[in-house]
């Protein structure tokens, strides 16, 4: 049956993978685009970047983080359960071509979108290196997938529990002090996204990265993903997700996502309250 | 059979000349136009109720015999779904409500918020021969409408619209707003096998999204859809042609022919300085938030910020939803904030009428020209441009000029953008074939057909930010359009 | 502007129009080219035609030294004025693209008005005081277009 939940995985603490059967999406989506969930009658519709599908078996793959009420109750679904509403694929597609070496940097959750992208960009015949990073070694997530599809995998930890200790951006340097890198992608919390353009700028190497704004239809309705790129409002929905890193300006987008922050914190202590009171 | 004809041999039924003897043409015009009843101003703008709460059985049948039975009834000419009025008003004079409900679905497949949301002012009522000639208030033809399709929904006793035979021909219908609705209704009641795809998670559009509770309650909107569903239309959610799967898959799906009403979505912002702060929204993301997402009820998981300085911008229909909703949400200050005075405001009279009643300032001849935040980036002042009117130009529009150097500042803590919308961009980009205008609406044909012949487009798609009716009219042009193309393939 | 004081003759400055409004050309030709919808792509052409016909009557009044001149208002809605500067783009909507061209029409606007102002004598002052309401009335054009389009509701 259409949305329902037929594998999940519990990454860590508040990160699932789900495998969705979704027929239509699994078959259309490319790497790059995102659905939009409802979760139930009550849920708010959220963009999630798909992280893979199985065409065949009709299934896609989407990785959540426990943020909002709404997230948090995606998370707590389980095989069998159904999703009410997903629709997709949203987005432009990732633009794939052959340029020579790829440098695709994922951090956090960011590594599930940059999957499929790293896929592509392999399979256009690039030499592709991956930086997975993370805060600790438990929200390293996906590093099989990604080696399966990378020519060399970095990580790193900000606490250094795994791989190399430092952020992205030590990761990026690294890598650009030994070898020539002809494009790069970013995808991870706005605040990577901004620190890891910054250090490609520095090297001239052209950035795109995925940017995953609060939205509400996600097909160019309601304006409430706009980021400045280059001076211009752009809609993260139908012009993005993903922009030229350098141009997109990260200090608006990091304060636009805080914008219902107060109101999340209430819900959220009301929906954890409501939970509790459930169990007991 | 000519539509003349059909009228002329309504109106000279037994039951039609025994109405007109029954009351002088004189004493009908001697009554005074009906009142709509309203809910108290000061009480409806605090919570989400229908402002007008529609006539009464008393009320109708007297408004019904205002009508004078017209033998050319002009007011037919300014209803863009062509409704046979004077019919299904005769009906109401009658005590009939249930077949003046069945009149109103001959042509229109939703008559009760067509009834709530038409400007029939400057439509079917400006036709009205107590309009024209008689230089009186029209008869309340929209308030009627309301009545009679009301009743029928309380009444329980929904009349379902006969189709045609099925021709088991396959016809694709994107998206679920009012023109999609209306060239649904008119094409399977042709035989058509018809499916509609939506975008978002519920069928109606703008009807849903847009227009506020206050205005046109969803329950309403969806006792229509259910009525389209039971003449057989299948519905599909979440569905986006172009996205979820390309025009091609459905043509190997067997699709014959395709109706794109994908609507004006596209929030027009001014490009102003400052307009991406925080708390300065689209009216389309305030109103969604609400109307779609049940933002205001604290059960649903959307937020939604509403402040206590609240500026619209703009002075159309959705400009006043948004700042009366803005009203309901808590604001001290509900504030229009438009370019022109007030005369000049492309807003229905009666929602500007009901915003006054309920509070609403408004700032005319002003413009922003800029905002200013807080250090956290959240909206805190406007600067306005005051403006006065230049000479009328070529157009005859008199447009308004900034006056130098008056210019003021105001504190706003949510600015609503209310300017305008543009043409929904997500299927002209998914065909390349498909001709565009400048602004990217479909250029169509009179037959609202496309460059791409299997492919027919209508309502804001087309026409770029306009009301339901005539999305419906376009709807309804289109499923005739079609009908002819489908025609002349079989005969091929 | 520097480029103004080192005028030497009339014929300096003419020239100096007649290089500004082929750049003008220039600049709407490529917007057509870039364009991929053809409806905007037309428009634009036209916009270049016009200000290849501007240059062209530059280039008789230089020859011939003949010109007419018509004193006219024409209205300022600043529309343009208070906008957020656009970038020329291949992905570029008709709205980006008034705006530029509202900006446009106005720094040439001004251009004109001040070479009226410095030039050496009242037939000239006149000729570029003509042009700079030919600009003005284009970027009314394009401010009624915005007026109508962009703020529908408003």
């Amino acid at each position: 049956m259409d949305n329902k939940i037929v594998e999940k995985i519990q990454f860590s603490e508040n990160v699932v993978k789900l495998i969705i059967n979704s027929p239509y999406i699994a078959r259309s989506r490319k790497a790059g685009h995102f659905v939009i969930v409802r979760v139930d009658e009550e849920g708010e519709r959220i963009p999630l970047t798909i992280a893979g599908s199985h065409p065949e078996n009709g299934t896609i793959m989407l990785v959540i983080q426990r943020v909002g009420v709404s997230s948090a109750k995606l998370c707590d679904l389980n095989v069998g359960d159904t999703i009410l509403d997903i629709v997709g694929p949203l987005g432009e597609a990732t633009k794939i071509h052959k340029v020579g070496t790829i440098l695709a940097c994922g951090g956090g959750v960011g590594v599930a979108p940059m999957l499929p992208i790293v896929e592509a960009f392999k399979e256009a015949g690039n030499r592709v290196i991956s930086i997975i990073a993370a805060r600790t070694k438990d929200l390293i997530i996906l590093e099989d997938e990604i080696r399966k599809h990378s020519d060399e995998v970095v990580i790193m930890t900000d606490d250094g529990s795994y791989g190399n200790k430092g952020l992205v951006t030590k990761g990026i340097e690294d890598i650009v002090a030994k070898e020539k890198i002809n494009e790069a992608i970013v995808i991870g919390p706005a605040i990577m996204m901004k620190f890891a353009a910054l250090t490609t700028k520095k090297h001239n190497i052209p950035t795109q990265a995925s940017l995953n704004t609060i939205m509400v239809d996600g097909t160019g309705m309601c304006g409430a993903c706009r980021v400045s790129v280059g001076g211009q409002t752009k809609f993260v929905c139908v012009d993005g997700p993903e922009f030229d890193a350098h141009l997109v300006d990260f200090d608006e987008m990091i304060e636009r996502l805080g914008a219902y922050k107060d109101q999340e914190i209430i819900a959220h202590e009301k929906h954890e309250h409501k939970c509790k009171s459930k169990h007991q | 059979m000519d539509i003349l004809d059909y009228l002329k041999e309504e109106r000279n039924k037994d039951w039609r000349k025994n109405l007109r003897s029954q009351i002088k043409t004189k004493d009908r015009t001697k009554t005074k136009k009906v009142k709509m009843p309203e809910e108290n101003p000061d009480i409806r703008n605090t919570n989400n109720i229908e402002v007008n709460s529609g006539l009464t059985k008393e009320q109708a049948l007297l408004e019904a015999s205002r009508c004078i039975d017209c033998a050319n009834p002009t007011c037919i000419t300014g209803c863009p779904v062509g409704i046979n009025i004077p019919k299904f008003i005769k009906n109401i004079e009658s005590g009939d409500f249930l077949a003046a409900a069945a009149t109103l679905k001959e042509t229109n497949s939703l008559p009760a918020v067509c009834g709530r949301v038409c400007p029939q002012e400057i439509q079917c009522e400006e036709q009205c021969f107590y309009t024209t000639k008689l230089k009186l208030p029209p008869v309340a033809i929209g308030y009627l409408e309301r009545f009679a399709a009301d009743f029928e929904q309380n009444s329980g006793e929904i009349s379902v619209p006969q189709v045609a035979e099925k021709n088991n021909i396959k016809i694709a219908v994107i998206g679920g707003g009012p023109a999609g609705l209306a060239t649904a209704t008119d094409l399977i009641k042709f035989g058509y096998d018809v499916t509609v795809f939506e975008a978002l998670h519920e069928i109606g559009g703008v009807l849903k999204y847009g227009i506020p509770e206050f205005r046109l309650p969803n329950t309403i909107v969806d006792v229509e859809i259910n009525n389209l569903k039971q003449m057989g239309v299948k519905f599909i959610t979440n569905f986006i042609v172009g996205k979820t799967a390309s025009f091609d898959d459905l043509r190997k799906e067997g699709f014959k022919a395709f109706f794109v009403a994908s609507g004006a979505g596209l929030p027009n912002f001014m490009n102003i300085p400052g307009e991406n702060f925080i708390n300065i929204f689209s009216s389309n993301e305030y109103l969604t938030r609400v109307n779609l997402m049940n933002a205001a009820n604290d059960n649903f998981d959307t937020p939604v910020f509403s402040g206590e300085n609240v500026a619209i911008i703009g002075g159309g229909n959705t400009a006043m939803d948004s700042v009366r909703m803005a009203k309901r949400l808590g604001a001290k200050r509900a504030m229009i904030v438009y370019r022109r005075s007030r005369e000049e405001m492309p807003a229905r009279v009666e929602e500007v009428k009901h915003a006054i009643e309920e509070g609403i300032e408004f700032l005319n001849l002003h413009n922003p020209i800029e905002y200013f935040a807080d250090e956290k980036r959240r909206v805190k002042s406007m600067k306005l441009q005051k403006m006065e009117l230049g000479e009328p130009d070529d157009s005859g529009r008199r447009r308004p000029v900034p006056i130098e150097g008056a210019i003021e500042e105001i504190d706003v803590d949510t600015v609503v953008v209310a300017v305008g919308v543009s043409p929904n961009p997500l299927i002209p980009r998914s065909l390349s074939d498909l001709e565009v205008s400048k602004w990217g609406t479909i250029i169509v044909n009179d037959d609202m057909q496309s460059s791409i012949e299997d492919i027919f487009a209508g309502g804001d798609i087309v026409r770029g930010g306009a009301t339901v009716i005539l999305a419906m009219g376009d709807g309804r042009k289109a499923a005739i359009g079609i009908n002819k193309y489908i025609k002349q393939k079989i005969k091929k | 502007m520097n480029i103004i004081m080192d005028f030497k003759s009339i014929d300096d400055i003419l020239d100096f129009a007649i290089k500004n409004e082929q750049q003008a050309a220039d600049f709407y030709n490529k917007l057509s080219g870039d364009s991929s919808v053809k409806e905007m792509k037309n428009t634009f052409a036209e916009y270049a035609k016009e200000e290849e016909g501007h240059k062209a009557r530059l280039i008789k009044i230089k020859d011939t030294g003949e010109y007419n001149v018509k004193e006219e208002e024409v209205l300022d809605l600043k529309i343009g004025d208070y906008l957020v500067s656009a970038k020329t783009s291949e992905q570029m909507t008709y709205q980006e693209a008034l705006i530029l061209a509202m900006k446009r029409e106005k720094a040439a606007y001004k251009l004109y008005m001040r070479l009226s102002e410095i030039a050496p004598n009242n037939n000239l002052k006149n000729i570029f005081k003509n042009l700079a309401i030919e600009e003005a009335k284009h970027k009314l054009k394009f401010e009624i277009e915005y007026d109508d389009i962009i703020y529908h509701e408003n």
